[in-house]
């Protein structure tokens, strides 16, 4: 098992196209529309020359002329409205479509997906790239439709009045594919740089944002700005490369497409002169050209646009794509809180952070982990928490895989008090029932055991009061009394704790370790902890240095038989006999 | 404390006219310009060459196809490859001139925001979320970008264009021409009714982007709790109701965006059919003439097929100005804690830190610290003590200047501390804060960062110094020492890695005072006993300022201060702290 995922370009060459098959209705509907708006705009000219005929022949009436012209132009008006309403509704459909789908997706991954994909690639897949998909579908792909009919029309007619002609005219489509097509492939890989900038940028923003309180302490506001500025500069140089290659295409295609009027004048001449061609069609020659031209340099100008549009979508789809955990479990049975761990290793970027770790705990018994800094003691409990799974060996509940499990079931019965806090920005209430299975009883006793009680009445809205993250409102040790009652919550099986006390003071502490045996005397308990005092009466006390098990046992046991143990024993005696 | 919300700060910008708004966008385009200029008359030279393309092709036809003459029909057919080239150069240059203004303003404009923020104090950040700064800071600013790179220069030159159309319009038929113009007349009218719906159906969507983008980065950064909790539904749930909203939104200024067009196109058409109607009406009257008719229908495509234009352009400059305003709320910002000039900075006394009758209030709620009175002296070791919620760490964040008191001062080397320049000021103090925040890099990159003295050693006097300081033993938890690799918001590190890494960072600085506060409280006893001695190794004038709940931390304490509802008290003995601590009454 590996706990790295790197994204790997999806086999499957998933074409844009492809993602616009549930919705074939709105888009052939809006096609349509763009067509009949642009073919009732061709009889305008029409209506024009024939009214005039009128005049001159003496047949002309007002009323005929002001009904026809004015039911053409209403009749564009409406259609052209409609197909921007039908352009607006059916981008952002498929937008908001795109944005679900990849949200679920992301929702059903694990952990370490996200921590290895990164949070602000995430963050950018679900704006830019998904905007740069809707850009397309509202400005792009009707007129796409629209040209192409046009193009094709236009080379019928032309085809029509002289083939020879035409076909000399005609040699500048593939021309033009083939720049096109250059470019396109040129284009597309800048546009998926500029968005692996844009993450880049989301990056430092996101960092010095998180940092914000380091960054003053430090007064390194210059050493943030170099470096968002050597990102943002990275961004202006592949803009500039973009642009580049936009700012010639354009030219280009025109200047081609120019070369065919050029065709017409000096080939169609050189006919009309010889006589095997009449200046009618000559002249018919000339306006129809106009008409194949104009539809090629907007297809120019909206080739950046499929390129844009594509680039992203490759990379939505390597999210899309990715694998999804599997065999997740379906046991649903209720754990008794026997735990087992079998040769377990783990190991992070090829360095080992757990080796071969085995040990039993049995149910409603305590055990504590201690250990130096960089032990792997956080590593572990995800571990026996299913964040992230284990290189080799097994964990087992109740003498069954962890793996075995249902996720659910797991995580309504085995519950960890995270090292690091993290509030939302929601209500009390809604943090610390975080889990929405918890009922009020449960949310009673878990407050009164994190002795929150007492700052909770202090506040005006009680339970009600909104906090966030980096809100001041709550103290170090507030923030984790509340993650302590997130998890109790829950009335776990299994509760571990990660050194939760650490910035709870010690009168507070104490309670808070009574009132969990008083309020939960049938939890299994482990709790990774800097403080012997705490843990001297737990069941085992397992010893981890450097993602190994020095020793094991009870508190006694560990005195007499592991120097380790008491080393750090002693070093935190004065306490101890401070505390007593 | 100042209010850095930036959904609330109230905007009263909003009855600018149309010209007014634009002059406002002038401070960006200064340094373009020469560029702006240059792409002008690109512009300029473009379409006049296109202009005179099919007039040649004409003269051609009827001065050299009919009457048979093949080498003049060659002659300019070179004259207009020449033209074509021309052309090309040009509308390069156009795309590119105005392409690079666009890019340079984006990132001057980037620039300029991020260097904003980066100026404003912590409680700015408090109060605003990360998603929603990212998204000002990429996608509004990006929303100026398209308008310049591809709007700015069609704008001016269509309006000069449809102008010159109107004259000449007029000139040839004053009463045709004027009913011609009834419907350009109409859409100008539209168009100023419309707008400020368009911009306010902009702005709103603008807001939704970035509540979406904030609702991301939240739940992604927390993603850990979303799993342990069985609350894959909240992402979903939480982002889904963001996304409809977003939608909603979307659509209302999709729709208003889209109203133009159609409009615009609408008005086109009519100007055709008053033109033909009236002109035929002129010329029964014997007004007017059929040549000049057919002329005349071809000028009144020249006038309003640049409108047409105008309609995509207007939308998007409207939701640029959108964008525009949401950058400038965050411009117009300014930092609650500048520093004071003229003689404020003189010196008091000779105490090291002093605070004099310190009050201090968040922006919402009570007072965490009233009536604060203390003196520290150099090269002591402190002490602070108390309940959580107590006010230890709001009392070291103004010892810091992370924020000032609400009333009373602060003295720094007896000098008023909101008188030193920042960066004289952290030199002096150092601050290892509660929560560590480790840069994605490396150990090293984050060892030295924000350290100006240190930044270019190499690794190996990097090495020495470490050795030196005594901070080798706790490199040696890395496992490829200072180039260890961090990676990621939560990372692989556990807390007390963070903590180790925060605490080496501060002790390189060597700074005169440095405060801990609980920047140990994740570490284990054995390792604290290394920083201990790290710490006596500091030099002798070092003041330290601790701040702890494990009790052996602060048993070397020479003064123990008690901080417990907003109160600051000395504690006297060791002794006499604990039984505070342990049986003390608590007001918080």
């Amino acid at each position: 098992m590996k706990n790295n995922y790197k994204l790997i370009k999806s086999k499957t060459k998933s074409n844009i196209f492809s993602l616009l098959r549930p919705y074939s209705w709105s888009i052939s509907f809006l096609v349509l529309l763009a067509i009949s708006s642009s073919g009732l705009g061709l009889f305008i000219p029409r209506i024009i020359a024939k009214s005039i005929d009128k005049f001159v022949t003496n047949n002309y009436s007002l009323k005929a002329l002001l009904f026809e012209f004015g039911l053409t132009i209403i009749a564009i008006f409406i259609l052209t409205y409609l197909q921007s309403i039908v352009q607006t509704y059916s981008s952002e459909k498929v937008a908001r479509d795109l944005r679900n789908k990849l949200s679920n997706k992301i929702s059903k991954q694990s952990y370490s997906f996200v921590e290895s994909v990164n949070a602000s690639k995430l963050l950018t897949n679900l704006t830019a790239d998904v905007d740069s998909i809707k850009l397309f579908i509202s400005m792009a792909l009707a007129t796409i439709f629209s040209s192409v009919i046009v193009i094709i029309g236009a080379s019928i007619l032309l085809l029509i009045i002289d083939w020879q002609l035409a076909l000399a005219v005609l040699t500048i489509v593939p021309i033009l594919s083939i720049l096109f097509y250059f470019l396109f492939s040129k284009v597309k890989v800048l546009f998926k740089k500029g968005r692996e900038v844009i993450d880049w940028l989301n990056r430092v923003i996101n960092e010095s944002i998180l940092g914000s309180g380091i960054i003053r302490v430090l007064d390194s506001e210059k050493f943030e700005h170099d470096k968002f500025s050597a990102a943002n500069s990275n961004a202006k140089n592949i803009g500039i490369q973009i642009l580049k290659i936009f700012a010639s295409l354009i030219p280009l295609v025109t200047f081609i497409a120019s070369l065919a009027t050029l065709t017409v004048l000096t080939l169609g001449g050189r006919y009309v002169i010889a006589g095997s061609m009449s200046i009618g069609n000559f002249a018919a020659f000339n306006s129809y050209i106009v008409l194949l031209i104009f539809p090629i340099i907007i297809i120019g100008f909206m080739s950046t646009l499929i390129a844009q549009a594509s680039a992203s979508y490759d990379r939505i789809s390597e999210v899309l794509d990715a694998p999804e955990p599997e065999n997740l479990g379906t046991d649903k049975s209720t754990l008794n809180g026997d735990i087992e761990l079998n040769n377990v290793s783990l190991s992070f970027n090829d360095k080992p952070i757990l080796k071969n770790l085995s040990f039993k705990i049995v149910a409603k018994s305590k055990t504590a982990i201690i250990g130096p800094t960089a032990a792997g003691k956080t590593q572990l409990l995800h571990l026996l928490i299913g964040l992230i799974k284990p290189d080799e060996g097994i964990i087992k509940y109740d003498k069954k895989n962890i793996q075995s499990y249902d996720p659910k079931t797991l995580h309504q019965q085995v519950s960890l008090v995270f090292q690091d806090s993290i509030i939302f920005n929601l209500t009390l209430r809604e943090n610390i029932a975080f889990n929405e299975s918890v009922n009020n009883d449960n949310l009673e006793k878990a407050l009164l055991t994190a002795e929150l009680n007492e700052y909770i009445s202090s506040l005006a809205e009680g339970l009600d009061t909104i906090v966030s993250e980096r809100g001041l409102s709550l103290s170090g040790g507030q923030k984790q009394r509340i993650m302590l009652a997130r998890a109790l919550a829950l009335n776990p099986k299994v509760l571990l704790l990660d050194d939760f006390t650490a910035r709870v003071d010690n009168k507070t502490e104490l309670s808070i370790l009574k009132n969990i045996e008083n309020n939960y005397p049938d939890l299994t308990l482990i709790s990774v902890t800097q403080k012997i005092s705490a843990i001297e009466k737990y069941d085992q006390i397992i010893l981890l240095m450097e993602g190994e098990i020095i020793a094991r046992g009870t508190h006694e046991t560990l005195l007499e038989t592991c120097p380790e143990y008491v080393q750090i024993y002693n070093s935190q005696k004065s306490t101890n006999e401070y505390e007593q | 404390m100042n209010n850095y919300k930036l959904n609330k700060v109230i905007d009263d910008s909003k009855k600018l006219n149309i010209l007014a708004t634009l002059l406002r966008l002038l401070p960006l385009l200064r340094a373009e310009k020469k560029r702006i200029f240059l792409a002008t008359i690109a512009v300029f030279a473009n379409s006049g060459l296109n202009l005179a393309a099919p007039i040649l092709i004409g003269y051609a036809v009827d001065n050299y196809i009919i009457t048979k003459q093949f080498h003049g029909v060659l002659i300019y057919a070179a004259i207009l490859l020449v033209i074509y080239l021309l052309s090309l150069v040009a509308n390069y240059l156009q795309t590119m001139i105005m392409g690079t203004v666009g890019q340079n303003v984006l990132f001057s404009l980037r620039n300029l925001l991020f260097n904003k923020i980066q100026s404003l104090p912590v409680a700015f950040f408090n109060q605003n979320k990360a998603g929603d700064l990212i998204s000002r800071i990429n996608n509004d600013t990006d929303k100026l970008n398209q308008f310049l790179s591809q709007g700015l220069v069609q704008f001016v030159a269509n309006i000069i264009t449809i102008i010159g159309a109107a004259i000449f319009i007029i000139i040839i038929n004053w009463r045709l021409g004027l009913f011609a113009l009834i419907p350009a007349f109409l859409l100008l009218i539209f168009t100023r009714l419309v707008s400020p719906w368009i911009k306010k159906t902009n702005a709103l969507s603008l807001n939704r982007v970035g509540a979406l983008s904030a609702e991301i980065s939240e739940s992604l950064n927390n993603f850990k709790i979303i799993i342990a909790f069985n609350r894959r539904d909240y992402f979903r749930k939480k982002f889904s109701q963001a996304n409809d909203e977003n939608y909603s939104s979307a659509i209302k200024a999709g729709i208003a965006n889209n109203t133009l067009a159609p409009t615009y196109g609408l008005a086109s058409n009519m100007a055709q059919l008053i033109v033909i109607a009236y002109g035929i009406y002129l010329i029964s009257i014997g007004n007017f003439s059929l040549g000049l008719l057919i002329s005349f229908i071809a000028y009144i495509s020249r006038l309003y097929d640049p409108l047409r234009q105008m309609a995509q352009i207007w939308a998007s400059f409207q939701t640029a100005l959108a964008g525009w305003d949401r950058i400038n709320i965050i411009l117009s910002l300014n930092s609650d804690l500048p520093t004071l000039t003229n003689n404020d900075g003189e010196v008091i006394n000779d105490s090291l830190l002093e605070f004099k009758d310190v009050y201090f209030k968040y922006s919402e709620g009570k007072d965490i610290l009233r009536n604060v009175n203390f003196k520290l002296q150099k090269a002591k070791t402190y002490a602070l003590v108390g309940p959580t919620g107590g006010g230890k760490t709001t009392t070291a964040s103004l010892m810091a200047r992370l924020y000032d008191p609400t009333k009373g001062i602060i003295l720094l080397n007896g000098r008023d501390i909101r008188s030193y320049e920042s960066g004289e000021r952290v030199k002096k103090i150092g601050f290892i804060l509660q929560d560590p925040f480790l840069f994605s890099g490396t150990v090293r990159e984050n060892l030295l960062y924000g350290n100006e003295k240190l930044h270019n050693y190499s690794n190996e006097q990097l090495k020495t110094l470490i050795n030196k300081s005594g901070l080798s033993e706790l490199l040696k938890r890395f496992d490829e020492g200072v180039e260890t690799k961090i990676s990621g918001i939560s990372g692989s590190l556990s807390l007390g890695q963070k903590q180790l890494i925060a605490f080496m960072r501060a002790v390189l600085r060597e700074p005169e005072i440095l405060i801990l506060d609980e920047a140990t409280a994740n570490i284990d006893t054995v390792t604290e006993k290394l920083l201990e001695e790290i710490l006596n190794k500091l030099p002798a004038q070092t003041t330290k300022i601790i701040i702890a709940h494990r009790l052996n931390t602060i048993a070397s304490a020479d003064e123990i201060f008690f901080v417990n509802g907003g109160e600051i008290t000395h504690a006297g003995s060791f002794q006499n702290a604990l039984s505070l601590l342990l049986h003390g009454k608590r007001s918080s």
